[in-house]
């Protein structure tokens, strides 16, 4: 726990201080990929609290999302339908819900 | 928490990196998006406050380098020139004439477009104004020259090739008895707007500013006709004719500028159904006029 807030500390300062910024076109995607790394990092700690916290299969999570949903929203900006608002759903809802068990398993400890 | 080793530390530290790198730069971005829109505006601003003032400095020079060249007479003449040209802004005794569109509700079935100010109305009262003898008239800060049109442009209208929309302010100068009264004549522009509930006022003033013209001024297809020309074309009588016309409109714009108006104006009355939509309005508009007219002469 303690390195994963070390982390997010040192990546949020990292990406203040790193020079230039995501262009616009590339703003869905960027914000897509945001996302799922969101909601692999609460499905992570969901898992770590209900005591199955796989390394491989995290780390898997985490990268293959990302992919999965910046493909998802490139192929809905090919095809004129916005994919990406999809994606952005599925991936709140899913981050709702992981928080909603990590909220009742810390409740229930 | 059964987080087991060392390398699984470093891992999940290592992801956390990257989730914390991607949300600081996100919120970055979203901002300097936002940015970017407002400093693409605000160098826009800079620029033209930086266009402007080098063409008025180049203005300047030009008017040095002309008083430097010409002297006297010639400068004098130059300066009246350029006055009459709506070159300079005036200022004298005349009126200040303000019209708005109608706040009446027109009655069902009724065209709303009798309610609301034309290029043809105002085309009246600039007409009626010259014809009074105005020496320098500007409709909305536009000043009116020989080359100045005044035409709809959708709900607009378009004046040195600028839109205005109501309310018009009319500035001009010349006696302002003459000018108030050309304007107030029984049957007359005034009387004609009050009835469709055009708001029309007139005030006399005393200092009536009117700005100078600051459009382009170009000759595109129009050519000097130089003195060896003139002379050539002398032995042809017929041309000489056309020759002098042109001079003659050439010195006095504003006075053929008046007679352009009249034709326009004569026009549109001489054929109705060139455009309805205006011609309707111009009938309407006079129709029930002469009725009121008529009416009030029985009463007396």
């Amino acid at each position: 726990m303690i390195y994963a807030i070390l982390g997010l500390i040192v990546g949020v300062v990292g990406g203040i201080l790193a020079p230039g910024f995501v262009p616009k076109i590339y703003a869905p995607y960027f914000s897509v990929a945001l996302m799922a790394g969101l909601d692999t990092a609460f499905g992570g700690l969901r898992a770590a609290m209900e005591g199955d916290y796989d390394n491989v299969v995290f780390l898997s999570g985490f990268f293959i999302n990302i992919a999965i949903s910046v493909f998802f929203c490139y192929a809905g900006i090919m095809m004129d339908i916005d994919f990406y608002l999809i994606v952005i759903l599925v991936l709140g809802m899913r981050i709702f819900n992981n928080v909603a068990i990590i909220r009742r398993l810390y409740l229930k400890k | 928490m059964n987080v087991k080793n060392m390398h699984t530390r470093l891992l999940i530290f290592l992801v956390c990196i990257i989730l914390g790198f991607m949300i600081s730069m996100q919120l970055k971005s979203h901002n300097q998006h936002q940015t970017i829109a407002a400093q693409r505006a605000e160098e826009l601003t800079v620029r033209l406050k930086e266009v402007q003032a080098d063409r008025d400095k180049l203005a300047k020079e030009l008017d040095e380098y002309r008083a430097g060249r010409i002297s006297g007479a010639a400068q004098k003449e130059m300066d009246e020139l350029k006055a009459r040209a709506g070159e300079t802004e005036m200022e004298g005794k005349g009126i200040i004439f303000t019209l708005d569109d109608s706040k009446q509700v027109a009655k069902a079935g009724e065209n709303k477009n009798l309610y609301i100010i034309h290029d043809e109305d105002l085309l009246r009262v600039v007409n009626e104004l010259r014809s009074a003898g105005a020496e320098a008239i500007s409709l909305n800060g536009q000043r009116l020259i020989g080359s100045s049109e005044i035409r709809c442009v959708g709900p607009t209208v378009l004046v040195n090739e600028r839109r205005l929309a109501a309310p018009f302010v009319i500035s001009a100068i010349g006696n302002p008895q003459t000018l108030e009264s050309s304007l107030k004549l029984r049957g007359g522009v005034i009387e004609n707007f009050k009835f469709w509930g055009i708001k029309a006022d007139v005030m006399q003033s005393d200092k009536v500013r009117v700005p100078a013209y600051k459009g382009n001024r170009t000759f595109e297809f129009a050519k000097m006709v130089s003195e060896e020309e003139k002379k050539k074309a002398e032995e042809q009588p017929a041309e000489n004719n056309k020759d002098k016309n042109n001079k003659e409109s050439g010195n006095k714009d504003s006075s053929n500028k008046d007679s352009n108006n009249a034709k326009d104006t004569k026009e549109t009355a001489g054929n109705p159904k060139a455009s309805e939509n205006k011609a309707a309005a111009d009938t309407g508009k006079q129709q029930p006029e002469s009725q009121q007219n008529n009416a009030g002469g029985g009463a007396k």
